[in-house]
């Protein structure tokens, strides 16, 4: 090796500590230990809270291009169209509203480290979830059959672009809350690691949230 | 008057020289009728200006609160144990 490398040879005797002297500066206490810093919050707790907020902003387009056919037109729903069911659909509304209701109560569960009861209200979520969407596909079967469809007019296109995406994302919603139950059923979640129902439940917080919003401004308004 | 300040103020001004109501370049607001149409636009336009900074404030609230939360239990946010010493010998500060 160099003459003028820094690298201790072996034949060089161990330096006593007395006669340490620091590289630079002055020496004084050792560094402190690096340690770790908690985050406030899971990756993928961030991950799923910035997703939902790209999510917000796709319906929010959607509801901008239907403010513009609705706000343009004289008279809506427009002459000949098939009127919507008002009140079938509020009712799904207040079933997805219960769904919402039990997911948080499933969520207070496992922090709680009661597993059964998790369980159980992670199947009732489901079950309700899965009661809209087949009331809300029920109904859809009855527009068509009266003649509403993508292609009959601007108001049904409007109807089945806005009102299909929200049934899409709760159907995504349904798959996620199933593979979450199968994992509770084993007994993957515990008060301390339950990331995977934490982000279920803010999603699932966000369609059900979602959809009052598109009842009113579709179904309503 | 300081080269900064004078910058800005020409950029104001040249902002202002390039208003809708001066420049007309607002195609629905200049070429519209003034029909049902424009009002729609008008109300969508404001809505979906509204939407990122909703979206985007509700996330830094999500964030401010569990900071707040985390704060407020510090057991939980407390440091772990040291991960690694930057010396071998922590009694060693020198080389």
């Amino acid at each position: 090796m160099a003459k003028s490398s820094t690298a201790r040879r072996f034949d060089e005797p161990l330096a006593v500590v007395a006669e340490k002297r620091p590289a630079f500066g002055e020496g004084g206490p050792p560094t402190p230990p690096v340690s770790s810093n908690i985050p406030i919050g899971s990756n993928a707790w961030l991950a799923v809270l910035i997703f939902i907020g790209a999510e917000a902003m796709f319906f929010a387009g959607l509801i901008g291009a239907y403010i513009v056919f609705r706000v343009s037109s004289p008279i809506w729903p427009p002459p000949f169209q098939p009127r919507l069911p008002i009140a079938a659909t509020g009712v799904n509304t207040l079933i997805l509203i219960a769904s919402a209701v039990t997911m948080r109560r499933a969520l207070k569960a496992v922090v709680a480290g009661d597993r059964k009861q998790l369980v159980r209200l992670l199947g009732a979520t489901a079950i309700l979830g899965g009661m809209f969407l087949a009331v809300q596909g029920f109904e859809w079967i009855r527009l068509i059959d009266f003649g509403l469809t993508v292609s009959s007019s601007v108001y049904g296109g409007l109807f089945y672009t806005l009102i299909g995406f929200h049934g899409l994302h709760v159907l995504g919603a349904l798959i996620w809350l199933l593979i979450v139950f199968s994992l509770a059923k084993q007994g993957r979640f515990s008060k301390e690691r339950h990331v995977g129902l934490q982000t279920c439940n803010m999603y699932w917080t966000f369609v059900v949230g979602l959809w009052p919003l598109l009842y009113g401004l579709v179904y309503l308004l | 008057m300081k080269p900064k300040i004078l910058f800005i103020l020409i950029a104001v001004l040249g902002l202002l020289a390039y208003f809708p109501a001066a420049a007309s370049a607002c195609a629905v607001c200049w070429a519209g009728d003034g029909g049902p149409a424009d009002n729609a636009f008008n109300w969508s336009v404001l809505f979906l200006m509204a939407a990122p900074y909703t979206v985007v404030g509700s996330i830094a609230a999500g964030l401010f609160l569990a900071y707040r939360r985390s704060a407020a239990n510090p057991a939980k946010t407390k440091s772990v144990e040291p991960l690694v010493h930057l010396t071998l010998n922590p009694e060693d500060g020198g080389r």
